[in-house]
């Protein structure tokens, strides 16, 4: 590396060398370049990344979106930064700011400086740029399959970053790559979702970047691979000393990775500090509300959840005032003079709200919090929807009714399930077995949540409940009304070109009535998911994704199932959002006395919404049970690892592994590769579901039992 | 903007019959009698007059009528027959889709102007049979097309979800299928146009369309052919006629395509 590189004398002059494809050995050639003219300039920066009063303004159509209001961060070496917001706060444009990778067609209007490394990647020549780019900064984002070329082997595209195969290696290696050498002839689509984001961390890393940009790298990824780069992204800030700005919308992602925190709102920092002191006393009412409404593995059940008041931040307004004041429990009169700059409470804690803590009683910082907190807590009712007055329940109650069944009833019956897609040629007899003997059934009225990693099976039984996916065998029996979904992302399974009065109409299209009546019942449904009668004439694109949401949930209950089926409904919202579904759903339930199956990867909204709970693992179930029970009290060592998995708890050991490939199912015991407590017997047994007695139940017991597929669950000798 | 070229040409062509200053039929006889081959611009000839005398403008405007609403007659048809055949087998699929496929395959192996010669021959020439001919080639384009945007549509969620919402077979395809597949259709039949307008000239240039004395801008073009070193305008005429009509189509086409944000 220290040989004097060849290309170096031209790079100033000649952009294209500079091109992706140069010798990468320059990279500390350029280093070496960036860092005297740093030092020449006297400009003794101490922060890797910095932005300074920098303002972002997009135009879109007619409309201008702030997407930055004065933003002013600093990153330092070998910290790892996590900037939080949900969508709108301006969270993702900062980090292509950073990048210098804003739109260039059309421009948008900047003000301020982001600067890396004391180079400013907003006026600095594209060459210079790029030199920065190569040779400090790193980036990771959140597909992994988009970000890779999908015709060149993964070993080759590291290869192109790193320089040497060598380099290659060993960064794969670093980023956990197992079998990193054979690993390097795979193209990306032969790699899981997880070795794809560390394939992108290890191109990420080559040359030894100062700064990793990461936005959003774990959300498309299970919990428990989720885990594992995590880990892996704080244990490559312990060797390597890199700094990582890590963007996400995940509160818990956030406390498990940061060491400091910026929540962003509304295009602006609303607070920043260290991680554990933000997360332990939010000072800002933002922070403190999006901490109260995050669904936790510990929270109370049986009650509503807390939800941020009033509609997401719009940035087309330039703020004249505290931009989270519309939504704001603890807003006082001077909340309206102005936008409050961010001020310091600590050595290193910045808040941009103007109360002070001593205008509470009390001790400060909590009382504002626990102020918040009570504004957040819903009135003191309970679930039935019938106290209410203002709400519109006569219709669909009534329609309930006559549906309703007692509360002993099966109304849906899984037997056997096996299903089961060939891949590619018909007759090359590789499938995916996406269903291998699933059982379950549902009770009147209840709620029921299938969780697992992708390729468990889970999607695949609730569409087979559906009737949308046919079963090779087994059987799937319904009682009364045929099942309506919720599906995963609300807007697509909108039709885009009807309007939402047609779309809610459709369903009424069996029963005989005025043009006039069935607007009256449309209308009633929209009140009932608490949207405005004002959206019956919009169509789908014109709402935001938390109104598609309840539009789509308003048209599943029109004419209420005798199960609603939810696939994944609160994964694509906001965390503002998912509690506000969450308590819609929750409602409805007990209002029109249907029973709820939820597929969910979360764990802690699994927890929230379900009776009871199903873990599945390659198409089988593994685990049933009470859903607090098998949170509390898993007995399954994957049920263990998934728990273990979910970030932003005391206790956090990933398993190891990676999700399963359903092509090929391991023999007996289908989690013994990755368990733990794997002995001999597990790759030889094939364990079904026992009582803590060891009695051996199907899925289709009646009762709440404790069920597990393990030989380690009750007899330890169990019928091995 | 561009895309307003369509609705200017059917103007145009709606109107010829005022537009046009003499019948294209007659002769026109004027002071000196003798009228056929008059040079474009003299005794009143804006683009002169042919072998007998008839006026040469007023013919390249009835054919640019003809050939017009004939262009649109096909497409029309293609889309509703070749639409119709798409939404079924897209929104069916399986065996239907198979067998709708392998019979649009059929028609799609058919030679045109073959077809147009056989059908001439066994019916007479006449315009209409023409058109016919050409119809029953053009409607398995629009097929495929169809079908194939209505089968990327079936996949989607939204169909899924009003299947579970109880919506009939015919709605499903007619509702929630065909809207999403529309642009593509017009899409690809503003691009046609020109397409078909140049098929259908060289057809009526082989003698396989309206017989004599209709005016046709191929027709007229082919018997202007044994003129052509000493009256050149009764085939060039015509001819630049078609080339601006395809021409206008096309960047029409064009316009249409960025109207409807295809690429």
């Amino acid at each position: 590396m220290a040989a004097p590189d060849p290309g170096i004398g031209t790079l100033a002059g000649n952009e294209m060398t500079m091109s992706e494809t140069s010798p990468p050995e320059s990279r500390q050639g350029i280093r070496d370049q960036v860092d005297g003219r740093l030092h020449g300039s006297g400009s003794g920066l101490d922060a890797v990344a910095s932005t300074e009063d920098l303002s972002i303004t997009f135009a879109r159509g007619r409309q201008r979106i702030h997407a930055l209001q004065g933003v002013s961060i600093a990153v330092q070496p070998g910290e790892i930064v996590a900037l939080v917001g949900e969508s709108g706060s301006g969270k993702s444009a900062l980090g292509l700011c950073l990048l210098g990778l804003l739109p260039t067609r059309p421009a948008p209007e900047v003000a301020g400086t982001a600067t890396i490394c004391g180079v400013d990647m907003l006026t600095s020549p594209e060459s210079e740029k790029r030199a920065i780019r190569r040779s400090r900064l790193g980036a990771v984002f959140q597909d992994p399959m988009t970000s890779l070329n999908p015709t060149m082997r993964v070993g080759a595209q590291v290869i192109e970053a790193a320089g040497s195969e060598d380099e290659a290696l060993s960064l794969l290696e670093a980023a956990g790559i197992p079998h990193a050498r054979t690993r390097m002839r795979s193209y990306p689509h032969e790699l899981s979702g997880g070795l794809r984001q560390r394939v992108m961390i290890a191109m990420a890393l080559a040359g030894e970047p100062s700064l990793v940009i990461a936005d959003e790298p774990t959300t498309a990824l299970d919990v428990t691979v989720q885990a594992q780069i995590l880990e892996l992204i704080r244990e490559l800030r312990e060797t390597k000393r890199t700094s990582f700005l890590f963007v996400t919308h995940d509160l818990a992602v956030a406390q498990q990775v940061a060491d400091r925190v910026v929540v962003m709102y509304g295009g602006r920092v609303a607070e920043s500090g260290p991680a554990g002191a933000v997360f332990d006393s939010p000072y800002h009412p933002y922070s403190a509300g999006l901490l109260d409404t995050r669904i936790t593995l510990d929270g109370p059940l049986a009650v509503e959840l807390p939800t941020l008041a009033g509609d997401p931040v719009d940035n087309s307004v330039v703020f004249s005032s505290c931009p989270y004041l519309p939504r704001c429990p603890s807003a006082q009169a001077r909340c309206e003079d102005g936008v409050p700059e961010l001020r310091q409470l600590d050595a290193d804690r910045w808040v941009a709200c103007p109360i002070s803590a001593d205008e509470y009683s009390g001790p400060g910082l909590v009382s504002i919090r626990s102020k918040a907190r009570r504004a957040f807590q819903p009135a003191p009712r309970t679930l039935d929807l019938t106290e209410s007055p203002d709400s519109p329940e006569i219709q669909l109650r009534g329609e309930a009714s006559d549906g309703k069944a007692s509360s002993h009833q099966v109304v849906v019956t899984v037997n056997d399930a096996e299903k089961s897609f060939p891949l590619g040629r018909r007759d090359s007899g590789r499938a995916v077995l996406a269903l291998r003997g699933a059982s379950l059934r549902v009770m009147a009225g209840e709620s029921v949540a299938i969780v697992g990693e992708s390729g468990s099976g889970k999607t695949t039984l609730l569409r087979a409940i559906s009737g949308l996916t046919p079963l090779d065998s087994g059987s799937v029996q319904i009682e009364g009304r045929s099942p309506q979904m919720v599906f995963q992302d609300a807007g697509s399974s909108l039709t885009p070109w009807m309007t939402v009065g047609d779309i809610l109409g459709e369903r009424l299209r069996k029963e005989r009535m005025s043009r006039h009546a069935r607007r009256a019942r449309v209308i009633e449904a929209l009140r009932s998911v608490e949207l405005s009668a004002g959206v019956v004439d919009a169509k789908p694109h014109q709402l935001s994704g938390g109104q598609r949401q309840r539009l789509a949930i308003a048209r599943a209950v029109m004419v209420p199932p005798s199960v609603l089926l939810c696939d994944e409904p609160t994964s694509a919202l906001d965390v503002s959002m998912a509690s506000t579904v969450v308590n819609l759903l929750g409602r409805l339930r007990s209002d029109l006395g249907i029973a709820m199956v939820f597929v969910t990867h979360d764990l802690a909204v699994a927890r929230t919404v379900a009776d009871r709970l199903c873990v599945m693992y390659l198409g089988r179930v593994v685990e049933e049970g009470p859903a607090d029970l098998v949170c509390s009290n898993p007995g399954h060592p994957y049920s263990i690892a998934l728990l273990e998995s979910v970030p932003g708890r005391g206790r956090f050991s990933p398993v190891s592994g990676e999700p399963p490939n359903p092509v090929n199912p391991p023999a007996g015991c289908s989690f013994h590769p990755r368990c733990p407590q794997a002995e001999a017997a597990c790759s030889a047994t094939s364990p079904c579901l026992k009582t803590g007695q060891g009695e051996e139940m199907s899925g289709l017991h009646p009762g709440d039992h404790h069920l597990v597929a393990c030989i380690h669950w009750g007899g330890r000798l169990g019928s091995s | 903007m561009v895309a307003s070229v369509f609705p200017a040409i059917t103007l145009v062509a709606l109107l010829v019959p005022i537009l046009a200053p003499d019948n294209p039929l007659i002769p026109v006889t004027t002071s000196s009698g003798m009228s056929s081959f008059v040079a474009p611009g003299h005794h009143g000839f804006l683009l002169g007059s042919d072998l007998i005398g008839r006026d040469v403008f007023s013919r390249v405007l009835y054919g640019i009528r003809t050939s017009w609403f004939s262009a649109i007659g096909v497409i029309a048809s293609g889309m509703i027959i070749g639409g119709a055949v798409g939404l079924v087998a897209g929104a069916s699929g399986g065996l239907v889709d198979s067998i709708l496929m392998r019979i649009t395959d059929a028609f799609l192996a058919l030679p045109g102007p073959v077809i147009a010669i056989c059908v001439v021959a066994a019916m007479g020439p006449s315009l209409f049979h023409t058109l016919v001919a050409v119809a029953v080639v053009w409607w398995p384009f629009y097929a495929r097309i169809v079908r194939g945007e209505i089968r990327a549509l079936a996949g989607r969620t939204h169909v899924d979800a009003a299947r579970l919402a109880g919506v009939s077979r015919f709605r499903l395809a007619t509702r929630h299928l065909l809207p999403g597949a529309v642009p593509a259709i017009v899409v690809t039949a503003s691009l046609d146009v020109a397409n078909l307008l140049i098929t259908m000239a060289g057809l009526s240039f082989l003698g396989l369309g309206a017989p004599e004395p209709a005016p046709e801008l191929g027709a007229m073009a082919a018997q202007g052919m044994q003129f052509l070193l000493t009256d050149w305008w009764v085939a060039v005429m015509p001819g630049m006629a078609i080339f601006a009509l395809a021409l206008l189509s096309n960047i029409a086409g064009d316009g249409v395509r960025k109207l409807w944000g295809r690429s």
